[in-house]
């Protein structure tokens, strides 16, 4: 049969199978739905950040008009937290008691006959507090630190030999700042209960999650919750938890026995989804004189909520970045009164990739060293911690192809040593090894009897294009044109599929996709094995491939038999196959599965008097094994790189020191990169099909963004000859 | 937001009928600033006059001046040939200002009366705030300011008036006309403004009830040479950090006038006139430029947050001067 | 004094609540009268109300384009915009782009230029960058990255629409949109 191994490696730039919908306004997002009889909800959010309410007045909001219900912790039941997922603990219940543990933690839900009445009930709820001095700093000696949070803490030799025998030594402390997701969509859950039977419209970036969490909150069996999640307006990690307002919602529409809708507002936005949390990083190196590096030792330090947790092991990409013989890395976690932090695009390697990839070339600096050179002599040809070979590694091969696109050999050693009129001009480059993650999945592939395809998983796409790269493999493998396959995704009732995060959908989903197009042939087979009418009859796969809407003999191209044909033969409206994938198992493979890998070359222009820093290039070269569709996957590297830009140079969430407020929670003070900010982009993609998986496929949807902000500030220093080790590098630091 | 009546007035004097000076009514032009707070709950009117259909728009010439209705939208403005031709301070600080909707969307008027973008102001659920409740103190002097101003202020309010046209307006002495119930009336935009002193609650000297009808502005003479430089963190669609509007009037290797504006620092759209006066009838160079420019800051207050905008208020104003003069830096 | 309208209560059917405004307006060539409380915005009345959900509420602030629609010709926020100041006005969406069931020459150039990931940015994008080829500030990419700043897409697919309205632009412009 046909087999993902037949694949190209960059396949080809399909468009997108849900761009006219998206580009028609007709992709319906969670905010889109509306139900029948439904009510609105609005959020009312605590004025400090820790403390107690001492007395909450509801009776205005409750007297005002078209106000149903106003929901606060004296009428809400104690709810369950949610189960453990895949990616670790829920978040605490909502309005359990009376304790603040946050600025901005729902402290009560009004919700009323439309969005208006219920938005101006909400500011008619008065909170009393009994306020407390909150903890917001790393510093902070009240607060309590969790030790390796995830045991991900790491040592091989001795990195204090390491730094003795070393002739070159650099160590220095970066800093990042608290960044919010901030999809462009407001999240928003729509809840309808029938019975006992809840429906919910809600931005998630897993459904399958969603449900699991729904069905233990609210005691009723996971069968009877469904989870819709077909568009969603960007995520990047923040729909990866089943937030408090998703509970409420759910529990008002339950109470009100009518649909709920809440919509957050932008502000409510960057408190109740989850933001990239703040952290410090202090990274030693030691390197031989000729710059072989001898140690590295990082040590990170990040901002955590009071009582929820966060996946942000910031040292832990150290250990398997470069061959290095000893190597420590530890992780370390600050409980403050500040809201849940969540993974955001390239989890804890966005941070710890720019202090690694900044100190790299701190260290060629001190070596005299080209920064390029320094990383090749480095370069892991093997797992540096397993000793393994990998399933793919193409990190030379981004490298070179890089340094020849952007010029490389054309850049002078000396910083500061390039105008272009009050304009200093430097560039510069990083590296990116991305760690290999993937969950397992279900997927179904059915065909019908008017001979097109069905093909689905819970999992959704949240603009990485899994519809458009789960067509065009369904479309291949069946031996059906792609508008003959109709992918179904975001919808809980679907095969259980895994997040569309971690950058591992496409390679759970897609390798489950494989299995059931796989076993969907099987099944054809199957039904014509005796089948006298059928020139197929007694094939085995191997003996067969799929083509032009059927299957054919491999040895006799007139022996084929197209799917309708079959299934209108043995009266079958459709035949289906289910299928599964499992994450591989290095021992297994005697391999190390490998992630992504890439460099980033940047050109940066900073202006001399002003401190403006505009970026004028960026060459990136990605390998991410096969590539199923070289538009959508190159759109990923281009989204994740122009997210490091703006790490770079512009995000920052602002904390107010005194009331732990957030300062500047709106697209007018949190900046993110406009069109004008954003050159023309240069992305290759080279390697091989990684041998972990059937798809050869690796993740793409976070490498882009890794790497990047490290490229900048190490391009500022070449520019300028000052080094900024604090993100966002603004011009304050550069006048 | 809580609930209002509506209504759509089509000339002044029903405008200003409706209004009646009310304090629980207020205007509604291009919505940018008004439905903005609206929504945030700073601002609560119970009637909402609607003035965009009043017969104030179009931009007219009067003399050596345009008159600008201040229905005009700064779209409109930013293309206006004149405006072009003889004042590219004005259009270069419109059309570097917000958005190309949200310039299709305000007026000229709106633009003037514009409120503070500070994050303290517009959060109701921030208590001390002496610009919206008077007296309740300012949260903002202890938090982080970046986008703060250091002129025209002190510990009772640190918030910047963010417009840049009106930066380049004060530096051209336009003049504001306005009609209310009392009758119609004048002001220089530089008289119209008032600094954040002891009543940062109080803006400007407009009275309630009362409707900017239209803005005049002076047109610069033909060998004058302006622009408007605005310093901000992204290429676009951001308020300013710093922002300097120049216009120079060189003749025979002398300055022989000066008008300069700052944006990003001030209370209020800020006139330099102790730079203007250093520049008067002295040779254009870095020398000269950089005495103006800190003549231009002399007074600044600051908090940590804010002191970075000293030198680079400075900074602006010089490479301003720099590039409008065509000095060699 | 010549208020107009003076405003009836809205018909309960319409938008319960509150006594509000009826708006008469045409919504992509079609008349429309909609009673609804005065609080409503433009955007909340085209989504909730004349189940326009295209246009799409990324901040409703002001701040990210996200609603860009056309109000007589030009491009403006819905969500500053009250629903009530659209008495007798042309809005045009993102549903009304197409021409006799075939999509607009943009909506086209953003699919082949892959100018959205997620998508929920994209209507604004797409209706902000059919006005910029009417303001005739598509000339060159510095101009087209400027004049669509007002549009925020978190995905970053910058480089592509960019490139999709350069395209579009080569292809006859103005006309484009015709």
């Amino acid at each position: 049969m046909s087999t993902a191994r037949e694949l190209p490696v960059v396949g080809p730039a399909l468009d997108r199978v849900d761009g006219p919908a998206k580009t028609a306004g007709q992709a319906r997002y969670p905010s889109d739905f509306d139900a029948p009889g439904q009510a609105h909800g609005a959020l009312v959010q605590s004025t400090i950040a820790a403390g107690r309410i001492t007395g909450i007045d509801t009776s205005a909001a409750e007297a005002a008009p078209g106000v149903l219900a106003v929901f606060t912790h004296l009428n809400v039941p104690p709810l369950p937290r949610g189960p453990m997922t895949g990616l670790g603990v829920s978040p605490p219940a909502p309005l359990r008691d009376d304790r603040i543990l946050h600025h901005g933690q729902h402290v009560a839900l009004v919700v009323a006959e439309t969005r208006e009445q219920a938005t101006a009930a909400a500011r008619l709820v008065r909170v009393g507090y009994a306020s407390v001095e909150p903890v917001l700093d790393l510093d902070d000696p009240r607060a309590t630190t969790v030790d390796d949070p995830w045991g991900l803490d790491s040592e091989r030799g001795d990195v204090e030999a390491g730094l003795a025998a070393s002739a070159v030594r650099v160590e220095a402390t970066y800093t990042t700042p608290d960044n919010t997701n901030n999809p462009l969509g407001l999240f928003s859950t729509l809840a309808a209960w029938d019975g006992d039977r809840l429906t919910v419209h809600d931005a998630t970036q897993w459904p399958s999650m969603v449900r699991e969490t729904l069905a233990h909150v609210f005691g009723v069996p996971e069968t009877s919750v469904r989870v819709l999640s077909p568009y969603l307006g960007g995520g990047f990690g923040a729909g990866l938890r089943a937030w408090p307002h998703v509970i409420l919602a759910v529990h008002a529409a339950r109470e009100l026995r009518r649909p709920v809708k809440l919509v957050l507002t932008r502000p409510q936005m960057f408190t109740s989804v989850g933001h990239r949390p703040k952290g410090v990083q202090h990274v030693r190196l030691g390197a031989s004189a000729d710059g072989r590096l001898l140690a590295i030792e990082h040590r990170g330090r990040s901002l955590l909520a009071a009582e929820d947790d966060d996946y942000e092991p910031f040292a832990a990409g150290s250990a398997v970045a470069y061959a290095c013989p000893n190597v420590l890395t530890r992780d370390q976690q600050v409980r403050a009164n500040v809201p849940a932090p969540v993974s955001m695009r390239a989890p804890a390697h966005a941070q710890g990739g720019f202090a690694l990839e900044s100190a790299m070339d701190e260290l060629a600096q001190a070596l005299e060293l080209d920064p390029l050179e320094l990383r090749l002599r480095n370069v892991a040809d093997v797992h540096p911690a397993l000793g393994l070979p990998w399933t793919s590694n193409a990190l030379r091969e981004c490298y070179a192809v890089g340094a020849e696109r952007f010029g490389w050999s054309r850049r002078p050693a000396r910083p500061r040593s390039q105008r272009d009129g009050h304009w200093l001009v430097g560039q510069a480059m990083a590296g990116v090894s991305y760690p290999w993650y993937q969950a397992p999945s279900l997927a179904r592939a059915t065909v019908t009897a008017d001979g097109h395809a069905v093909v689905g998983g819970s999992g959704m796409d949240i603009g990485t294009g899994t519809y458009t790269v789960l067509t065009q493999l369904s479309a291949r493998l069946l031996g059906l044109p792609p508008e003959r396959v109709r992918l179904e995704l975001g919808d809980s009732d679907l095969p259980k599929a895994p997040q569309a995060g971690g950058s591992g959908l496409t390679g759970a989903l897609g390798s489950a996709v494989h299995d059931a197009c796989t076993k969907l042939l099987d099944a054809f087979l199957d039904l014509v094995r005796d089948d006298p009418a059928s020139p197929l009859r007694g094939s085995a796969p191997e003996d067969v491939l799929a083509a032009d809407g059927g299957i054919r003999r491999r040895d006799d191209a007139d022996r084929s038999e197209t799917y309708d044909a079959i299934l209108a033969r043995h009266g079958r409206r459709e035949l289906s196959a289910d299928g599964s994938s499992t994450p591989a198992r290095p021992a297994e493979l005697g391999m190390a599965p490998a992630g992504a890998f890439g460099a980033h070359f940047v050109e940066v222009k900073v202006d001399e008097d002003l401190g403006l820093v505009r970026v004028s290039r960026l060459t990136t070269v990605i390998d991410g094994g096969r590539i199923l569709n070289e538009k959508t996957a190159r759109s990923q590297i281009i989204g994740g790189a122009i997210g490091g830009i703006g790490m770079a140079l512009f995000e920052d969430t602002i904390t107010d020191p005194v009331s732990g407020r957030i300062a500047n929670a709106t697209f007018g003070d949190y900046l993110v990169p406009v069109h004008a900010d954003i050159p023309a982009m240069d992305v290759t993609f080279v390697g091989e099909p990684d041998r972990a998986s059937p798809l050869g496929t690796k993740g793409v949807g976070e490498v882009g963004l890794v790497g990047v902000a490290a490229a900048i500030a190490n391009a500022v220093h070449h520019a300028t000859g000052i080094r900024v080790r604090s993100l966002p590098i603004t011009l304050d630091a550069l006048l | 937001m809580r609930t209002f009546e509506y209504v759509r007035p089509l000339d002044v004097p029903d405008a200003l009928a409706a209004h009646a000076g009310d304090t629980a009514t207020a205007y509604l032009a291009g919505g940018t600033t008004q439905l903005d707070l609206m929504k945030d709950g700073v601002l609560e009117p119970a009637r909402l006059v609607d003035i965009t259909r009043l017969p104030m728009r179009g931009i007219f010439t009067e003399g050596t001046a345009l008159r600008v209705g201040a229905l005009t939208t700064m779209e409109e403005l930013a293309a206006d040939p004149t405006v072009e031709r003889r004042l590219p301070l004005v259009r270069e600080a419109l059309l570097l200002g917000a958005s190309v909707q949200l310039r299709n969307m305000a007026t000229i008027g709106g633009n003037l009366l514009q409120r503070t973008r500070c994050r303290y102001f517009r959060d109701p659920g921030v208590a001390a705030c002496n610009k919206r409740a008077p007296g309740s103190g300012c949260a903002a002097v202890t938090g982080p300011a970046r986008m703060h101003a250091i002129l025209g202020v002190s510990e009772r309010c640190i918030a910047l008036h963010a417009s840049d046209v009106a930066v380049a307006l004060v530096a051209l002495d336009a003049v504001v006309h306005v009609e209310g119930p009392e009758g119609d009336r004048s002001v220089p935009l530089t008289e119209f403004y008032v600094e954040a002193g002891t009543r940062p609650e109080v803006e400007h000297t407009l009275g309630h009830g009362e409707l900017i009808t239209a803005v005049e502005i002076p047109r610069l003479p033909e060998t004058t040479r302006s622009g408007y430089l605005k310093v901000r963190d992204r290429v676009s669609y951001e308020f300013a950090l710093t922002s300097a509007a120049v216009a120079l009037d060189i003749e025979n290797g002398m300055i022989r006038d000066a008008r300069i504006g700052l944006g990003g620092v001030g209370s209020k759209p800020w006139r330099a006139a102790a730079a203007e006066e250093v520049l008067r009838d002295a040779p254009p160079g870095p020398a000269v430029f950089r005495e103006a420019a800190e003549a231009a800051v002399t007074g600044a207050w600051t908090v940590p947050g804010t002191e970075f905008k000293v030198e680079l208020a400075k900074r602006t104003l010089v490479r301003q001067l720099t590039t409008v003069s065509e000095v060699a830096p | 004094m010549t208020f107009t309208p003076e405003v009836p209560p809205a018909a309960p059917d319409s938008h319960p609540g509150v006594a509000g405004t009826t708006t008469a307006f045409t919504v992509n060539g079609t008349p429309r009268s909609v009673a609804a409380d005065t609080r409503v915005t433009l955007l909340d009345a085209l989504r909730d109300l004349l189940a326009l959900t295209g246009t799409k509420k990324g901040c409703d602030q002001g701040a990210c384009g996200a609603c860009t629609v056309h109000v007589d010709g030009r491009r403006v926020l819905a969500c500053l915009t009250l629903l009530a100041q659209c008495e007798g006005r042309e809005v045009t969406t993102i549903e009304g782009l197409s021409r006799d069931g075939r999509p607009h020459p943009m909506q086209e150039a953003f699919v082949r230029h892959d100018g959205f990931q997620c998508g929920y940015c994209t209507p604004g994008q797409i209706m902000s960058a059919v006005a910029l080829l009417r303001e005739d500030r598509a000339r060159t990419d510095k101009d087209i990255r400027e004049f669509m700043s007002g549009n925020l897409c978190r995905c970053a697919a910058y480089p592509n629409i960019v490139a999709a309205i350069r395209d579009v632009a080569q292809r006859g412009g103005v006309d484009a949109d015709l």
